[in-house]
């Protein structure tokens, strides 16, 4: 959640935009005191903006619903899901349109105002933003969007950061730039060019942002370009300790017993499928609950107790790998 | 907390800098917040998915940084005086006007 700090209701006080997870966006409007609770921004009808799937957080329990009203014309390429917002006059009419990008697989929308500054209408469906004729995917998917003159041309360019692989050891995240070759009112953005490559990982140490990388851009240190902050998780594994023959024989014997445990672990699920095959959200709630105070749950608690003592153990022998979240300083070097 | 109103206008206002292509950054050096003798804390460390964002939040010129995260929460670090790469004072909490936290309830 990346809020932007804009004046959407135009009443000279700065309001807070943010995409939320819960797939629409949202506003905490800037009042003398502070911000007041955030809102979540509506179209001319009164409905949640949305791409085709969003979380239902008013639904007892909430669940996720996928349905095509905000499609485009002629339809979505994929599943797609909210989760950032930003406000930005695109066709220059006074008002503020919204930018929107899909943590699902990267497409990025534009969603018009049809209304006028301070009373916004916003069109009941989404707008595909296109990189010549077609749809711009954000590689990695999105994480968050901005507007910023990047090139000094006097037009907002699209600056975009990606999610990449979130927990696993594939491509991480990156920044892009899309340059803006139209003019204003008219934005044509070119090809994703590269600022901050996906990150390649096998670091040995915590050494830049790998995935979910969300950027931020201005002139930090007073030279006259672009630099960057960025937040991400870095992820690294370090390096091994050199091991006698006795620790090897451990490692193998700590690794056997997480194997077995992590077996029966796989049992414990298939059986918790078995139980639950079929049932609705509430009935498969109260099955669940049942299932975990049973047998199988306690064991389970054990089982999870004892894969940390032995991973503890593990550990030092063997370093995993590990994730952290950090914010990062990228000095442009242009000048 | 006073708000600044000029600075995001400004930014967009930015006169024209030099076309860069392609862009060439040192290598990225992890940002801290506090005091250096208490023991300065990464900047954003350890929440979910921090998401920085470049704002003067008390209105004396510099750029701050807020962070928000995948939580709904935000929190800001006032910009120290200095020059070369920026250094912040501690996070902070942001508040509503309710006097509660801000929060995105994001789930």
């Amino acid at each position: 959640m990346s809020p932007q700090f804009v004046d959407f209701d135009a009443d000279g006080t700065l309001d807070m935009v943010a995409g939320i997870f819960d797939g629409s966006p949202h506003l905490a409007r800037g009042t003398d005191k502070g911000h007041a609770p955030p809102e979540q921004i509506l179209d001319r009808d009164g409905a949640r903006i949305v791409m085709n799937a969003m979380w239902d957080f008013d639904s007892k329990p909430p669940k996720w619903v996928e349905q095509t009203r905000c499609d485009p014309e002629g339809g979505m390429l994929q599943r797609g899901h909210i989760t950032s917002a930003w406000a930005f006059d695109w066709d220059a009419d006074g008002d503020l349109d919204l930018l929107l990008g899909d943590h699902d697989h990267g497409q990025v929308m534009l969603r018009r105002n049809e209304g006028k500054a301070g009373a916004p209408a916003f069109a009941t469906r989404n707008e595909y933003v296109r990189v010549g004729e077609q749809p711009l995917v954000v590689k990695g998917t999105v994480t968050t969007l901005r507007t910023i003159d990047w090139d000094g041309d006097g037009l907002l360019d699209l600056l975009v950061g990606s999610m990449g692989d979130a927990y696993g050891g594939g491509e991480g995240g990156g920044v892009y730039v899309c340059r803006n070759a139209g003019a204003k009112g008219a934005p044509r953005f070119q090809p994703p060019t590269v600022l901050i490559e996906p990150s390649a990982r096998g670091h040995k140490d915590a050494v830049r942002p790998d995935a979910g990388l969300y950027m931020d851009a201005a002139d930090l240190d007073g030279d006259s370009d672009l630099d960057l902050v960025v937040g991400g998780y870095s992820t690294w594994t370090p390096e091994p300790p050199a091991l006698d023959d006795m620790q090897k024989a451990r490692v193998a014997e700590l690794q056997k017993q997480i194997a077995g445990l992590d077996e029966e672990s796989q049992r414990y699920f298939e059986a918790l499928r078995e139980a639950t095959k079929g049932l609705d959200d509430e009935a498969y709630t109260k099955a669940y609950a049942e299932f975990q105070k049973g047998e199988a749950g306690t064991a389970r608690s054990a089982r999870q107790k004892r894969q940390q003592t032995l991973r503890e153990e593990l550990e030092p022998l063997v370093p995993g790998m590990k994730r952290q979240s950090f914010t990062w300083y990228y000095e442009n070097l242009a000048k | 907390m006073k708000t600044a109103y000029l600075t995001a206008a400004a930014l967009l206002l930015v006169p024209a800098l030099v076309a860069q292509d392609p862009a060439r950054f040192a290598a990225p050096v992890r940002l801290e917040a506090g005091a250096k003798k208490l023991g300065a804390k990464s900047l954003g460390e350890g929440r979910l998915y921090p998401s920085p964002v470049l704002h003067d939040v008390n209105g004396d010129g510099l750029l701050d940084v807020v962070v928000g995260d995948l939580r709904g929460r935000i929190t800001f670090a006032l910009r120290e005086k200095g020059t070369g790469a920026p250094h912040f004072a501690a996070e902070q909490k942001w508040m509503g006007a309710d006097g509660k936290e801000l929060d995105f309830h994001n789930w």
